[in-house]
């Protein structure tokens, strides 16, 4: 970020550090920021509740990537207004490379280290730009480079693939995302300590820095300054003669970055948008039963003699099966079977379940009166059951 | 006596509260039919019943004109699991009375099947109840009467037992025999699983660990499967088995398939629609489409397996018609990077794990220094208040600037008031001006 020389404004207090198109460079580029990592971290974090929640608040993963691809659209875009911004300080108004780290930055970190371990009494002599800044200024740089190329990887795989090998793809989601957590990080411990807490820089918002803000932060520069040696404008045809250069060089330039931009973000559509059909087998096919033969219509028999007959054999054998011998057939609950007739007789622990031409004695008669038996007969079918033991309770 | 009564008394409450709490669980619809259901006439003997239906030739005309066999084969009743209990005919068929039968109409034969449906109910309650959720109960009340009713699967006459009462689990012996029986209505799909690597274990040598019909689809409330809800949840039912390392280990499969699938573009996308919107549709794969539905083969399998190149190729063009001979490494089919597979992911990941501390950890070790010494500048300046200072911002002087700096120290200090209050800076003309003074902020 070469710059224009500072120059007094106003009175001598306070002097331009960033102009206006920096300025907006800067917001547009914190706010395009700003929503990339948050849009991103929650893609690399996603199975965190935090990053659920806010995938939620964005409308989902869909729109969430929608949003981070937006926002690095614009990212892109005020990365190449700022390439071209630069070229035309360093073109036409040849500022200094300020930017650039210098054996001196290596210097003040050295006497900054000794102040910090009190060895020295102050810190050390920065000029326009400190080590911090630079640090941070070329990481972004770095930053941004790593991240528009993976980027164009993850987005458009198909035709990466079609240069490069497979796992270009994947090295480029680790890098991404991993370069993405030191940004934040730098910018959360690094950015925000420099210029938010240690005590709050505006000048990137308003522009100007006062002479004492001046003398605390960059000294060297304000002495230079004040000593006049500065960068100063070329003279007016000098300058036009660059700018008839820079121009056309800008337009092209901005043409080449802008089909490139285009093509980044509409190469290729990496994969159909339908759901995959999932199973395509016929989902009822049925099998054809073996039919079974044709039955031969043979007339309607008699029911078998003694079926139906008023004796154990004929009713009742059935009748206690089906009704009582869950509790009473091989468990024997209270020690009652009532599977034979001789054992229905012999009865359970309460005695004989039938006494027969005695229903009065019958045990079972006498619980099944009482009612609420849980297997519980009909009172048609109790009634046929008492008939049966005054009739003697014949076996067959 | 009077124990012993009592104790017969408490065990028939207690019998009867259970018989009343399976009977009121399932609902009102349950209830509603009971209703209809009338009381079997329990004297009817199996015997009595069979002395007709236990010979050839009986037969119905039903509505269409087609006839109804009658006949029931005494052994086949006799050898299933409610003729080896000792339930009777009539437990089921309650309404026919004796002979001559109440009339019975019905349209043609399905009919009867679904017309005689409810009797299981009366003891099946609950499966009953789980059943009327399944896509095919739904299908039958849309009015498809092909959809499988109780005795399209179980049977009527020779309904076997499939489940260990113990366990609950699936008898090894009835595994087999499940996709015979979905096969009776899912034929092309059965054929399908047949020629997997599931079915073909199953049908070869009875392996336990492969999934029947019922593993992956439900045994009563069967769901459809062809929803969105069933596609984002299908990867944790194919990773009940393919996380256990119990089972995995038998074959040398890897378990770590779920997660590495989670942590790739396809699988993160998928787990958080399940998460958020489990009922929406995406387009990214879940296990089945790239492994296939019930064809799913070894990933070795010359003609469709997936480590076969050419194989991943045809499987991600499906979904990504352009890509080309590259491409399908893009995805890390499942393997964790390794200096031996996928080394360049391996690296860089250990790049950053080494430059991420390195440039934070410089980053935070310098800030912990500054504030340090702002800190301990503070302190010093409170203890040696008001120590005269010659400080002139403008002086380019190493003096100038180190004063400049101490000066700058204090309001740099969290605390900016008690600063001022404790060391006011010599007068500068700058801190003269209250606009200056402002832009402090």
């Amino acid at each position: 970020m070469a710059d224009q020389t500072n120059t007094p404004v106003e009175s001598v207090k306070h002097y331009v550090r960033f102009d206006l198109s920096q300025r907006i460079e800067h917001i547009v580029f914190l706010l395009s920021f700003s929503l990339l990592g948050l849009t991103g971290l929650v893609q690399k974090y996603a199975e965190s509740p935090i990053s659920q929640f806010i995938i939620s608040a964005f409308g989902g993963i869909e729109n969430t990537r929608l949003v981070h691809h937006f926002a690095a659209f614009v990212l892109m875009v005020v990365s190449i207004v700022h390439i071209i911004n630069v070229l035309y300080r360093v073109y036409v108004l040849r500022v200094s490379w300020s930017m650039m780290p210098v054996i001196e930055d290596f210097k003040h970190l050295f006497d900054d280290l000794r102040y910090y371990l009190g060895l020295r009494k102050h810190k050390a002599y920065y000029g326009r730009y400190n080590y911090a800044e630079k640090v941070e200024y070329l990481a972004v740089v770095w930053g941004t480079i790593i991240m528009a190329i993976t980027g164009f990887m993850m987005w458009n795989p198909v035709t990466t693939t079609e240069y490069l090998p497979g796992q270009f793809i994947p090295a480029a989601k680790a890098a991404h995302g991993a370069e993405a957590v030191l940004a934040v990080l730098a910018i959360i411990i690094w950015h925000f300590y420099h210029v938010h807490l240690r005590h709050f820089n505006k000048s990137m918002f308003n522009g100007k820095f006062s002479e004492e803000e001046m003398a605390h932060e960059h000294p060297a520069e304000l002495e230079q300054i004040k000593a006049g040696k500065m960068d100063t404008l070329p003279p007016p045809d000098v300058l036009r003669r660059r700018k008839r250069i820079f121009y056309p060089v800008a337009i092209v330039l901005a043409l080449i970055f802008g089909v490139s931009l285009y093509g980044f973000i509409t190469i290729e559509s990496t994969a159909i948008t339908t759901v995959p059909p999932g199973e395509t087998a016929e989902v009822f096919v049925p099998l054809t039963p073996t039919p079974r033969p044709t039955p031969t219509v043979a007339p309607s028999p008699t029911p078998g003699e003694g079926v139906a007959a008023n004796s154990w054999d004929g009713t009742y054998s059935a009748l206690f099966r089906n009704r009582c011998s869950t509790c009473h057939g091989t468990t024997q609950v209270g020690g009652l079977s009532l599977a034979t007739y001789q054992e229905a007789l012999a009865g359970g622990n309460s005695g004989p379940a039938i006494v027969p031409g005695n229903p009065e004695q019958s045990v079972l008669v006498q619980i099944q009166q009482q009612g609420g038996h849980p297997g519980q007969l009909t009172d048609e079918e109790l009634q046929q059951v008492i008939e049966w033991i005054e009739a003697g309770a014949p076996e067959n | 006596m009077t124990r012993q009564v009592l104790i017969c008394v408490i065990f028939a409450a207690v019998l009867l509260s259970g018989a009343l709490l399976i009977s009121s669980s399932p609902g009102t619809a349950s209830s509603l039919n009971q209703e209809a259901t009338p009381i079997p006439n329990l004297s009817i003997s199996d015997e009595y019943c069979s002395s007709c239906h236990g010979q050839p030739g009986q037969t119905l005309t039903l509505g269409d004109g087609s006839t109804l066999d009658l006949y029931v084969d005494p052994l086949e009743h006799a050898s299933s699991i409610h003729g080896s209990q000792g339930y009777a005919c009539v437990q089921c068929h309650a309404d026919v009375g004796e002979y001559p039968h109440p009339p019975f109409q019905a349209a043609d034969r399905r009919d009867v099947t679904i017309q005689l449906n409810s009797v299981c109910q009366r003891c099946h309650g609950s499966q009953y109840e789980l059943a009327h959720d399944s896509v095919h109960a739904r299908a039958q009340a849309a009015g498809n009467r092909e959809a499988a009713v109780c005795s399209d699967c179980h049977t009527a006459h020779a309904v076997q037992d499939w489940v260990d009462e113990q366990t609950g689990e699936t008898l090894p012996e009835a595994r087999a025999i499940i996709p015979q029986t979905c096969a009776q209505c899912h034929s092309a799909i059965h054929a399908e699983y047949l020629t997997s690597v599931h079915g073909s274990a199953l049908t070869d040598e009875n392996n336990p660990d492969v999934p029947t019909c019922i593993d992956c689809h439900g045994v009563h409330n069967i769901e459809d499967p062809t929803t969105a809800e069933f596609r984002l949840a299908s990867p944790q039912m194919c990773a009940k088995c393919h996380t256990d390392p119990e089972r995995m280990a038998k074959y040398g499969i890897s378990t770590d398939v779920l997660s590495t699938y989670v942590a790739d573009f396809h699988g993160t996308t998928v787990a958080i629609f399940e998460k958020q919107s489990p009922d929406a549709e995406t387009n990214k794969p879940v296990c089945y489409d790239c492994h296939g539905v019930h064809n799913i083969k070894r990933a070795d399998d010359p003609e469709k397996g997936l480590q076969v190149k050419e194989n991943l190729l045809a499987t991600c063009q499906k979904c990504h018609p352009d890509a080309q001979e590259n491409f399908p490494t893009a995805w890390l089919s499942h393997y964790i990077p390794s200096p031996d597979r996928y080394p360049l992911v391996y690296y860089v990941d250990l790049f950053y794990k080494f430059l991420i501390p390195t440039v934070i950890g410089g980053m935070a070790f310098l800030v912990v220094l500054d504030v340090s010494r702002s800190a301990i500048n503070l302190r010093r300046r409170r203890q040696v208040t008001r120590q005269p200072e010659g400080m002139s911002s403008t002086l380019p002087s190493d003096e100038g600037v180190e004063a400049a700096q101490d000066a700058a120290d204090s309001p740099e200090a969290q605390d900016v008031s008690e600063s001022k209050t404790a060391l006011k800076p010599p007068p500068t003309p700058a801190n003269e001006n209250p606009e200056e003074e402002a832009d402090r902020g």
